[in-house]
């Protein structure tokens, strides 16, 4: 039985009178790596900002460890669609962000290894690639060892082929870590690839959630699996 | 041996690059001389450029114009520090803190568009006509562009930068250090440019209110026994200080400011490698 | 090659602050020693505190009675009487006419003493071609003047003398800077004014006084004015600054040509200009006396009947007779 990390019960949002969200309810499971798909708007950024802290729920509750998320969540890192990194500050630097000290350099220095970036440490942001500018922003979320990472579309604005590449690294550093990852995304195929289960928003909540076998543990994927997911999915989304 | 002349050729264009902005003032310069050597126009009221630095020469051996540029150069300096700091300190309290903004901001923007020269009177009648009275005016002068850079600069910071700090749980310290100051770093160093520029035109005018030393007195008491050729030689020294203090203020952008200088130079090369 | 523009530009910074601390020191020692009490002389260029300054002495007996003599040169009188006003000179030496406007709008000086006049290097300055040849001919003119200054009365006197009303002729305010190009553009006709800047306009612009200070009763005193508070107070001083200024005078008016050398380099005028501006005048400076503040009072009161001044003034009140 895998153990609870965050619970997600009856929560609604909704700015004046135009409701966002409304009842949903979903649990995240240490170590899983989840994602949320849906239509542009209909409330996942806004459901990732909750699990960030970054907004207030207007109903309901998201339970972490037994303890309300109130004000920022502390264990969460949230990797934004926008890489965020800091222009003035080269790779390195972005990535320490506050940290100091010797220790901190050697696993900044690894982590960017993981994230093939070792020779760029010393150059600014705007000398690297959008893809090479999310890896950064990867490293500097791993960084502070949370518990929970938050994608809110980091890979949006990135060419097909450079995406492949980045959901298979995004994937393969979260599972070495053990750590619960939870993606939002409109790309279903994105989501089948990456994630162990599918949160599917719809109609202002989350309307149903798919498990998606294979994915996960095993490093094989099964491309007839995989696209009657997607398909499966596209219509329940669809309909 | 190719390679050589290569290399030569491309410090000739190097040299001739950086030689191009003297072009205009150097033309200018020979075209005045020849002007006055053929008597195209009175001497009396323009003196040769030969004759103006002759001139000063003559006070550089007496003393009176380094010194009188010394003096000058203190009061600017000093009026910079405590006006330009002032308007920093104000623009930074005003920037982040909103109650600060509602409380000072009007009141600020209302005295900015009083003409600080406007002030002379007042600051002669508080203050005298003592050092304070002069560097106080240059202070007023520097005091709102460094204001209005610094407010404005502090809260154009990206805000989404800002939320990744927040987010990423940096103390209120790390968030000024690392992410609001130097996201406002390009703006107030554009505000102490404009305040370099506005400290000199102040000095002039401060200096020939009863001052007895400094180059707006030199000019002034030139000016009332026609002496062109100081007065001449007095435009002069304040063109070559404004320039020295623009040049100053550039390579300190230039130097703070190095990753603008990269991404600019990135976006260049990727927008004409697009073109290809 | 950034490190090197790094270290040129701080190099460039510290040199900028050496020479701006330089620049502070050289501020500070004119504030001079503290032991003494310091006392603030205005002047303007060529004046008899000017003479005293230059040659020297002043400063050194001052000094030995204890006081630190600190010279405040000024542009005009109407700027030293507003620094006397805020208290940031203790002695001012002034012509005639700035202390009559100042007492009207309300600062409180007093008269300590009273020099020589420039009767014969003040007037109505003219081109000697110009086709105005005695006062009269002012009639329709345009005629240069500083308002609040020795120049307005100069022209109101000559008026009279030649009989004319002040609309006969057009006013033309205008400070000496601007009237000395307004005039040598010919877009004045005639400039009122007084030395040196006369002697250097007849010498240089090939022109003549009309009419001079001695015709029209326009002196052009100087006087040594104070704060009335600080005029009260230190008497013994106030007789000193006359003891010492007169002994300066009388040195002047034996040397001309040592004054003339020093003056003329230190003016940057010719000595031409400088000698006949010299020889025209006496020097001197002598406490108050009854007949000086019958001049004061009579320029007073010609200002208030052209309406210039809007109050009446009692130029003997505000007079201290030091023996």
């Amino acid at each position: 039985m895998p153990q609870k990390l965050l619970e997600i019960s009856k929560v609604g949002k909704s700015y004046g009178n135009s409701v966002i969200l409304s009842d949903a309810n979903l649990v995240i499971n240490e170590g899983e790596f989840i994602a949320l798909v849906g239509m542009s708007g209909g409330g996942k950024s806004t459901l990732l900002r909750m699990l960030a802290g970054l907004e207030e729920t207007s109903a309901g509750s998201i339970i972490q460890d037994g303890n309300k998320i109130h004000g920022l969540n502390k264990e969460a890192r949230v990797m934004f669609q926008e890489d965020r990194l800091l222009p003035w500050m080269n790779v390195i630097d972005n990535v320490l962000l506050d940290k100091k000290g010797k220790q901190a350099v050697s696993e900044a220095t690894e982590l960017l290894e993981q994230v093939e970036l070792e020779q760029y440490a010393k150059q600014f942001p705007s000398q690297l690639s959008g893809g090479q500018r999310q890896r950064v922003a990867l490293a500097r979320a791993l960084m502070s060892h949370p518990r929970l990472l938050l994608l809110d579309e980091p890979l949006g604005a990135l060419d097909a082929l450079t995406r492949t590449k980045m959901q298979d690294l995004i994937r393969k550093v979260c599972q070495d870590k053990a750590i619960t990852t939870f993606l939002v995304t409109h790309d279903i195929n994105e989501a089948v690839r990456m994630a162990d289960r599918i949160a599917i928003i719809k109609n202002g909540t989350i309307w149903r959630i798919v498990d998606n076998p294979y994915r996960g543990k095993e490093s094989l994927i099964d491309k007839e699996k995989e696209v009657e997911i997607s398909e499966e999915i596209l219509a329940e989304i669809l309909d | 041996m190719e390679n050589i002349e290569t290399n030569e050729n491309y410090h000739f264009s190097f040299k001739f690059k950086n030689s191009l902005p003297w072009l205009i003032p150097v033309f200018l310069i020979v075209f005045w001389q020849v002007a006055c050597n053929l008597s195209w126009v009175n001497e009396t009221l323009l003196p040769s450029p030969i004759d103006v630095v002759t001139n000063g020469i003559k006070l550089f051996k007496k003393g009176e114009l380094q010194e009188n540029m010394s003096i000058s150069l203190y009061r600017a300096t000093a009026g910079l520090l405590i006006g330009g700091g002032l308007g920093f300190i104000l623009g930074f309290i005003n920037g982040v803190s909103r109650r600060a903004r509602l409380l000072f901001d009007s009141t600020i923007q209302m005295l900015r568009n009083i003409p600080h020269l406007a002030l002379i009177p007042l600051i002669i009648l508080w203050l005298g006509i003592g050092e304070s009275a002069k560097i106080s005016l240059v202070a007023l002068g520097c005091l709102f562009p460094m204001y209005i850079n610094t407010y404005h600069g502090i809260t154009s910071v990206d805000p989404k930068l800002i939320e990744m700090g927040k987010s990423y749980e940096l103390s209120k310290k790390d968030l000024f250090i690392k992410v609001i100051f130097p996201g406002a770093l390009p703006t107030i160093l554009m505000g102490v440019r404009y305040a370099l520029g506005v400290m000199w035109t102040t000095l002039i005018v401060a200096e020939t209110i009863s001052a007895s030393s400094g180059i707006g007195y030199m000019s002034t008491n030139a000016e009332q026994f026609m002496d062109m050729k100081t007065i001449v030689l007095c435009i002069l020294i304040y063109a070559l200080l404004g320039k020295l203090s623009d040049f100053i203020a550039k390579n300190l952008e230039d130097i703070f400011l190095e990753w603008r200088a990269i991404e600019r130079r990135n976006t260049d090369a990727s927008e004409t490698s697009g073109d290809k | 090659m950034k490190n090197l523009k790094k270290s040129f530009i701080a190099i460039l910074l510290l040199f900028w602050c050496g020479i701006a601390v330089y620049g502070w020191h050289l501020t500070r020692e004119d504030a001079g020693s503290s032991s003494l009490k310091n006392v603030v002389l205005g002047y303007q260029a060529g004046d008899e505190f000017y003479i005293s300054k230059i040659r020297g002495q002043f400063v050194k007996k001052m000094k030995a009675k204890g006081y630190n003599v600190k010279f405040k040169e000024f542009q005009n009188g109407a700027a030293m009487m507003q620094a006397l006003a805020s208290g940031n000179v203790d002695y001012a030496r002034v012509g005639d006419t700035p202390p009559v406007s100042a007492l009207a709008s309300g600062t409180k000086l007093t008269y300590v003493a009273a020099g020589g006049t420039k009767a014969k290097g003040s007037g109505i300055l003219i081109h000697k071609n110009s086709s105005i040849k005695t006062l009269a001919d002012l009639k329709g003119k345009k005629v240069a003047y500083t308002k609040g200054t020795s120049s307005q009365y100069m022209l109101l006197r000559a008026l009279k003398v030649a009989g004319l009303s002040n609309d006969d002729i057009t006013w033309v305010n205008l400070d000496s800077d601007a009237a000395s190009v307004a005039y040598s553009k010919g877009k004045v006709d005639a400039w009122a004014n007084w030395d040196p800047s006369v002697a250097q306009v007849e010498i240089t612009e090939n022109s003549k006084l009309l009419v001079d200070g001695t015709t029209t009763k326009a002196l052009n005193r100087s006087f040594i004015v104070s704060p009335t508070t600080y005029a009260s107070k230190n008497k013994t001083l106030s007789k000193l600054i006359i003891k010492y200024t007169e002994q300066d005078m009388k040195w002047a008016n034996k040397n001309h040509s040592k004054l003339i050398k020093k003056m003329s380099a230190d003016l940057k005028l010719s000595k031409k200009v400088v000698r006949r501006s010299v020889t025209r005048r006496t020097f001197s400076m002598k406490a108050m006396s009854k007949s000086v503040v019958k001049e004061e009072q009579e320029i007073a009161n010609v200002f208030y009947d052209n309406n210039i001044l809007t109050k009446k003034i009692d130029v003997s009140k505000h007079v201290q007779y030091l023996k």
